[in-house]
């Protein structure tokens, strides 16, 4: 009945987190089921209806033609008014399963195992067999219900338009040079599977075959190793940022080559030595939820957080103090603190090795005053629980290991091991390919060892940098094969295109953390036509007649027999394990009930038993290592440093063609769709440049140009080129913009480790006489003291807190900004948002894009500021009273004032006051005035200049629940106004009123650090009436009197901000 | 008195009034047909670029956020002032018995109705959904939705709209009795046509004494509207919450503006008109000069209010407001704010001199350069308040695009083709208060 050899088996059906255990998978939406699955997957917008009904038995009966008849009918008068490939498949399931509802979501639990830095636990919704919105799982231990903006984009990477639809193979010669800009898919034929699977596996038997995968753990790790052994192939998995050089350090001083779990939560000082651990290292998700509760100034906590680094990435924008030290020196600095706190601490050994590394005689190479170092080794000294973090991906130089050596003796020292960084013996991450060991796979490819390359979930000709030939060692492999969704560079260099499943179409799991087990399931339909990647191989391998190594004939059920064994069931056992684990979506649903404190997921009990010992094991053993190991010198480039970073927008790429991406700003310098290269405001007025002027920036491996977006959180020797633009190939939204800074690196590489040295590099920056265009999104770089973003001191805030703690015991009463609405009504819905807590990852704005429909326009159009994101987060300065600053991220959105200036002026009531507080706008009754954006103190209404596409299948994404606009009506934040309708109509349902929780918006669902919260103001009792009655609550402009209902709470720094004077600033 | 009144006073007659003032209508030259050929295709152009934004989206215009209004409502703030002045001179000086005001009355009355009607489109034109644009008017709908009084944009609607109506009635009860005059000197179609429109005019003393009524009952009806609609229409900005908007001293503010800009549009047209149709004997240096000093009042009163706003905004104490204004003459809008202020303030100080309020040349580019500085003046409150409002991460700047340049010419040839038509079918002066004067003794231009 079904093509996929999964879709015939009955356990691998997908369960909804809610919802009976039985028959979910006859519900249509996960494709994998009974009739609705048995449809010819090319036609995912098709015919679904139609091959239900004759599903039904053989022949048309009377009832049959009756409802083919009655769907054709309605499919018609549907076509009338929408556009047509909506129509088509506007039900998916004439006869709806039993807890099947139209018009109600479904929620799925799966995993994103290689979506980003970190597997993320989540939960897709999904509506008439289409995925919808990705949200976190709140039972999963480490992201724990949160997303990353990046994880939220994964749905328009799986309606991309410019995925490989179907299998194909390049007609003619493949291109030279991959980056040559050739048409995509424009020299390539359609082929069927067959041929597909036929030709890989003739290839296959050729022998020489590689499979290069990105890093991948759990069962597919065991499922390529076990494919790779039973063909002969070799196996390689590669990805870009590796933790190599952090394993090698760890090995040397401990014993243990795993990546430690830094326990941030727990600290209550936080040194980080360029480690961007709040937006693209190693678990971002997880570690802002631990950051928060470290800095949780309501709780009496709040740790102080120094980065070291030459720039201030959007975790160094958070911190407290910067030390900018000097590119390739922050191993140095590390060093130099260490020996202070042993000295100080009293850990002889270590001070005593350390002992050439005094703060005196690293201060002038590090650039930074010995006192800075000596003031942060003495705090460290003293601190109860303090941690420091690796320099990360931006700062992995030619001298990895040792610097992050240098951090790991200085967690030592301070007494960190064991309290706050988890010593481990189980991989956190994949044990991926190393740069060396890319090099050695490159010289066999040009040497015609390599025979054939099947690649699949990794972009090596992008990632690695041009000079280490990747893309020319590839025309000397005869077959290239690409078993991948997209056709990225290096799927572009491939002879065959076997497109397989998207993650969320896919079957299968990743280890999160020691101990959890995520399970990924298939959460929709297939859109196109495409298998999964494991089924390929195992194809594969079956035509080529290598599949002995194999008892099961597809990747579901050696998934599921993987899991058998992981969890110890009987193999004639009740499935209840196995529904189980797909319904929380993972093995932390099934453990909950052993491991205490397992849901809260702050202690990581799994991993807690493999902890090693820190005192005994790691004291003798470390200095012995320490010596033996020499220290290099740590010598900062000659001239200016190159600095190239992975940003949250893109990571190492991949998030390029996702618009929304492309669209979200740059948490640091807010410019979106391009590439730039930062340049202290010293440095470009040496050079005469300034923002959009197109620079030339050399090295001895390459040149790129790109226009100067000038940022004071750089040193004015350091140059900063985000990674992940440039692309060549991949898609409309990726190919041709920007430029790709790893063009700019050398070969070289980390001995102790043989990681790519990202750091280290020196280049000349000329000024070419141009100019781009670098579209940023924000007017003034700071708030002129309007009390719009609010900053206080950690004092200040203690003592406020404690005086307001005496002030307003008494909290039976709502705030009075509740009664800016109907007295009769139960609600007043509000908002609390913590700029304490927000570190500007941008998560929210790209929720709030995903659940409301919301537009993106494209580069010209956020040129002419005419971006429709609801929400913004700003990023501010504020000075300090020592000539420093300090960035507040502010996210403004709709404040649903009390009274609202937008209201009155409207001519027709399109936006007014309704019962429950809100200020709801009328998308059928605006005629597009446009005088309630004059007149909005707080601009955040957004005006639909045009009508905007969705190109076919994004338009798939779209939330039914939420209207699409049309050109000429303007629109806003609606505190997702249908997430509370369906909460009241639930609530009413059952004879209540809406409880506290019960609404989720979806920024707030997003938030790493829960900086948002919402409620009703007329609770006293409600999360949000309680955090908004507190010390540092505030109202933006409040001086308008306008009773937002949107409270904010200044964030805290241990700096001093200086009280912002009312000056002129310049614009731009 | 000078000679040249004198020698006029001499000369005419009254039937050279009626052969003077007629002439035009009855054989219209070459030129005209020239001009008005153009002006239809600017006409084109501007509709077409309407049309155009129609079909596409309003974001062919160069209008974004945070500026929200641009250019559109500029023009329409722009023409209701021009329209100003046409009441004025007719109501208001009629009532005052200004003789002085005989020969441009009418013209300025035309003017008037004119401006108005190009003022109207504009909001029509800024609409996002401008296929909805009667939402805004009060009608009995089945859903019972009425559109919401408080706002000032349905304040307009009714303002504009009753302006419009009471400056028609009052522009045509003044045509009659010359309705009949044409009527009685063509024959065939054009004879009946204007005999159709003089509603049965024959002269008799009781139909003057009724229509002499009329006329001051409209004339007083009038004069309030002139306070009126530029009051509501700056309430437009008063009444929001924008700084360098919300400001009680608007509806003055906005009323002399307007009349500034009127009596300027009104010298612009008609120094050119009586060159064209020959009509120095009716309109004089004198009439000039009367409506030069009017001009001059009215720029001493706007570069007050100027002078006063930044006043306020620095005894407010109020940071956003000053930043507000401080930027409007430093910041990126500095260029037209500057141009406002010589425009308007500077430049209209030669008027002090009688030579140049008696020189037509120098009166004409006075006047030019006061209808360029009173467009920049809507500009620069429209636009620079907005780019500068409250929340300083939303700062941004607007650039008009060629969509809204080409409906701005658009929008002068929609005005010049009316008024062409005006000029070539209807007398451009009275005839029948001419001949009153005339044969009261007085000269054409009312010198008593």
């Amino acid at each position: 009945m079904s093509r996929r050899p999964h879709d015939r088996t009955r356990d691998a059906r997908t369960l909804p987190v809610q919802g009976s255990a039985g028959d979910a998978c006859a519900s249509g939406s996960c494709g994998c089921g009974s009739a609705a699955g048995a449809v010819d997957p090319s036609s995912a917008n098709g015919n679904a209806r139609a091959s239900s009904s004759s599903a039904n038995g053989n022949g048309t009966s009377r009832r049959d033609f009756l409802k083919v008849l009655g769907v054709g009918g309605a499919g018609a008068a549907a076509i009338g008014c929408g556009p047509p490939d909506f129509a088509d498949t506007l039900i998916t399931q004439l006869v709806q399963p039993e807890e099947i509802v139209p018009g109600r979501n479904d929620t799925y639990a799966t995993t994103l195992g290689e979506a980003g830095p970190e597997p993320l636990g989540i939960h897709a919704t999904v509506r008439d067999g289409r995925v919808i919105k990705l949200e976190g799982n709140p039972s999963f231990p480490t992201n724990k219900g949160r997303l990353s903006g990046l994880a939220q984009s994964v749905l328009q990477d799986l309606y991309d338009p410019d995925r490989i639809p179907n299998p194909r193979r390049r007609v003619g010669d493949a291109p030279s040079d991959a980056s040559a800009d050739a048409p995509a898919g424009g020299s390539y034929e359609d082929v069927e599977w067959d041929a597909a699977l036929a030709a890989a596996a003739a290839a296959l038997g050729q022998g020489g075959a590689v499979l290069l995968t990105g890093g991948v753990t759990g069962t597919s790790a065991q499922f390529f190793a076990a494919w790779a052994e039973s063909t002969g192939a070799e196996h390689v998995a590669y990805e870009s940022f590796e933790y190599g050089a952090l394993r090698a350090a760890h090995e040397i001083a401990f014993g243990t080559a795993e990546i430690p779990t830094y326990a941030l939560d727990r600290a209550d000082r936080i040194v980080s030595f360029g480690a961007d651990f709040l937006g693209t290292w190693l678990a971002p998700v997880e570690f802002a939820g631990r950051y928060a509760a470290a800095r949780a100034i309501d709780e009496g906590r709040h740790a102080k957080f120094t980065f070291v680094g030459p720039r201030l990435s959007v975790t160094g924008s958070n911190a407290d103090e910067w030390l900018s030290v000097r590119a390739g020196t922050e191993g140095l600095v590390a060093l130099a603190v260490a020996h202070d706190v042993a000295g100080r601490r009293g850990v002889i050994e270590l001070a005593a090795v350390l002992a050439p590394y005094t703060p005196e005689a690293v201060a002038e190479r590090a650039g930074v005053p010995a006192e800075q170092i000596e003031r942060l080794a003495e705090e460290l000294a003293q601190a109860g629980a303090p941690v420091a973090l690796p320099p990360g991906i931006e700062g992995q130089g030619p001298q990895a290991t040792e610097a992050n050596l240098a951090v790991a003796l200085l967690n030592h020292a301070c007494g960190a091991i064991g309290r706050t960084v988890e010593l481990t013996d189980t991989p956190l991450r994949p044990s991926t390919a190393s740069f060396d060991e890319m090099r050695d796979l490159i010289g066999r490819m040009n040497g015609g060892q390599v025979r054939t390359l099947i690649v699949s979930g990794t972009n090596p000709i992008f990632t690695l940098p041009r000079s280490a030939g990747f893309a020319e060692a590839l025309g000397n492999v005869p077959n290239v094969i690409a078993i991948h969704p997209h056709l990225d560079e290096t799927a572009a260099a491939a002879g065959w295109l076997l497109p397989c499943h998207h993650a969320l179409e896919s079957w299968g799991d990743a280890e999160a953390r020691p101990g959890v087990r995520a399970l990924a399931q298939p959460v929709m339909r297939p859109v196109f036509d495409t298998r999964s990647r494991e089924d390929i191989l195992l194809q594969i391998a079956t035509i080529a007649g290598r599949a002995d190594g194999f008892e099961t004939e597809s990747f579901s059920e050696y998934l599921k027999e993987a899991w058998r064994e992981l969890l110890g069931a009987d193999a004639d056992s009740e499935d209840n394990w196995w529904l189980g684990a797909l319904r929380g979506g993972g093995t932390h649903a099934l453990e909950l009930d052993a491991s205490e404190g397992g849901a809260s997921g702050v202690t990581p009990g799994a991993a807690a038993g493999s902890m090693a010992q820190p005192q005994e094991a790691t004291g003798p053993a470390l200095t012995i290592a320490a010596q033996s190991y020499l220290f290099g010198a740590f010598e900062p480039p000659a001239g200016d440093a190159l600095l190239v970073y992975p940003t949250v927008q893109f990571y190492d790429g991949r998030g390029a063609n996702r618009a929304w991406m492309q669209e979200l700003p740059d948490p640091v310098t807010r410019n979106v769709w391009n590439s730039w290269v930062e340049l202290h405001p010293d440095m470009a007025e040496r050079l005469g440049v300034e923002h959009g002027d197109v620079v030339a920036v050399r090295s001895e491996a390459g040149s790129v140009e790109a226009p100067v977006s000038v940022y004071r959180g750089i040193r004015s020797d350091t140059v900063a080129i985000p990674i992940g633009q440039g692309h060549t190939h991949y898609g409309r939204n990726a190919a041709s913009r920007g430029v790709n800074p790893l063009d700019l690196l050398p070969p070289v590489r980390d001995p102790g480790s043989g990681a790519l040295a990202f750091s280290g590099v020196s280049v000349s920056v000329e000024p070419t006489g141009q100019r781009a265009r670098l579209v940023s999104t924000q007017g003034s770089k700071t708030d002129l003291g309007r009390e719009i973003a609010e900053l206080v001191n950690v004092d200040e805030a203690r003592e406020a807190i404690e005086a307001h703690e005496l002030e307003h015991a008494d909290t039976s009463e709502p705030l009075d900004t509740a009664w800016d609405t109907d007295p009769q009504s139960p609600y007043r819905w509000a908002m609390t948002i913590d700029l304490n807590s927000c570190t500007g990852c941008g998560a929210c704005v790209t929720a709030c894009y995903a659940e409301n429909n919301i537009h993106t326009v494209g580069e010209d159009q956020v040129a002419a500021r005419r971006e429709m994101s609801w929400l913004r987060v700003y990023r501010f300065y504020e000075e300090t009273e020592d000539d420093g600053f300090q960035v507040v991220h502010s996210p403004m959105l709709c404040q649903h004032c009390g009274d609202a200036p937008c209201e009155p002026v409207c001519p027709v009531y399109a936006t007014y006051h309704n019962p429950e507080g809100l200020n709801v706008q009328v998308y059928n009754r605006c005629v597009g005035t446009r005088y309630c954006s004059n007149n909005c103190p707080y601009k955040v209404r957004r005006f639909n200049w045009f009508d905007y596409e969705h190109p076919y299948p994004l338009n798939l994404q779209l939330n039914p629940d939420v209207t699409v606009r049309q050109k000429g009506v303007m629109e806003k934040c609606t505190f997702c106004v249908q997430r509370i309708n369906r909460a009241r109509i639930d609530a009413k349902d059952q004879g209540r009123f809406v409880e506290d929780g019960e609404v989720v918006t979806a920024c707030q669902q997003s938030c790493p650090t829960e900086a948002i919260v919402f409620g009703n103001l007329k609770d006293p009792k409600s999360r949000v009436s309680q955090i908004a009655r507190g010390a540092r609550a505030y109202h933006a402009l409040s001086e308008l009197g306008v009773r937002p209902a949107i409270t904010y709470l200044k964030g805290v720094t241990h700096a001093e901000p200086a009280h912002a004077e009312h000056g002129d600033e310049e614009t731009h | 008195m000078a000679t040249a009144e004198l020698d006029a006073r001499t000369r005419l007659t009254l039937a050279d009034a009626n052969e003077d003032i007629s002439r035009p209508i009855s054989k219209p030259a070459g030129r005209f047909w020239l001009l008005l050929l153009i002006t239809m295709a600017l006409i084109g152009v501007g509709a077409g670029a309407w049309f155009y934004q129609i079909g596409v989206g309003l974001g062919v215009a160069g209008i974004t956020h945070p500026v929200m209004w641009g250019t559109y409502i500029t023009n329409f703030v722009f023409w209701v002032g021009i329209a100003h002045s046409g009441t004025l001179i007719s109501a208001i000086l009629y009532l005052f018995r200004s003789g002085w005001r005989t020969t441009i009355n009418r013209a300025a009355e035309a003017m008037t109705i004119f401006a108005v009607m190009t003022a109207g489109l504009f909001p029509l034109i800024h609409l996002g959904r401008v296929w909805y644009f009667y939402w805004l008017m009060p009608y009995p709908s089945q859903r019972q939705i009425w559109p919401d009084f408080r706002s000032p944009l349905v304040l307009d609607v009714f303002a504009v709209g009753t302006y419009f109506t009471i400056s028609l009635i009052f522009w045509y009860t003044g045509l009659i009795p010359d309705l009949a005059a044409l009527r009685d000197k063509f024959t065939g179609l054009k004879s009946k046509i204007y005999g159709l429109l003089s509603l049965g005019w024959q002269g008799t003393v009781n139909e003057w004494r009724h229509y002499r009524r009329a006329y001051l009952y409209m004339a007083g009806i009038a004069t309030p509207l002139v306070l009126s609609v530029h009051s509501v229409v700056s309430w437009d900005f008063a009444l929001s919450i924008v700084p360098g908007w919300h400001s009680t001293i608007f509806a003055p503010y906005f009323v002399a503006g307007a009349i500034f800009s009127g009596i300027a549009m009104v010298i612009t047209l008609m120094i050119p008109l009586r060159w064209a149709f020959g009509l120095e004997e009716y309109v004089t240096e004198y009439h000039f000069e009367n409506m030069a000093k009017l001009l001059l009042l009215t720029s001493l009163i706007v570069g007050y209010a100027y002078v006063i706003e930044y006043f306020l905004a620095w005894y407010s104490a109020d940071p956003i407001e000053q930043e507000s204004f401080w930027w409007r003459a430093r910041g990126h809008y500095a260029g037209p704010f500057w141009i406002m202020v010589f425009c308007n303030v500077i430049q209209p100080m030669s008027l002090w001199f009688k030579r140049i309020r008696r020189s037509l040349p120098a009166l004409f580019v006075v006047a030019i350069l006061v209808n360029i500085g009173m467009w920049y003046e809507r500009f620069v409150i429209i636009v620079s308040s907005l780019a500068h409002e409250y929340e300083p991460g939303g700062w941004g700047i607007y650039t008009p695009s060629w969509v809204e340049i080409a409906i701005l010419v658009g929008s002068f040839a929609w005005f010049f083709f009316w008024f062409l038509i005006f000029s070539r079918t209807l007398p451009t002066i009275s005839i029948a208060e001419v001949k009153e004067h005339l044969a009261h003794g007085h000269s054409a231009g009312g010198e008593a």
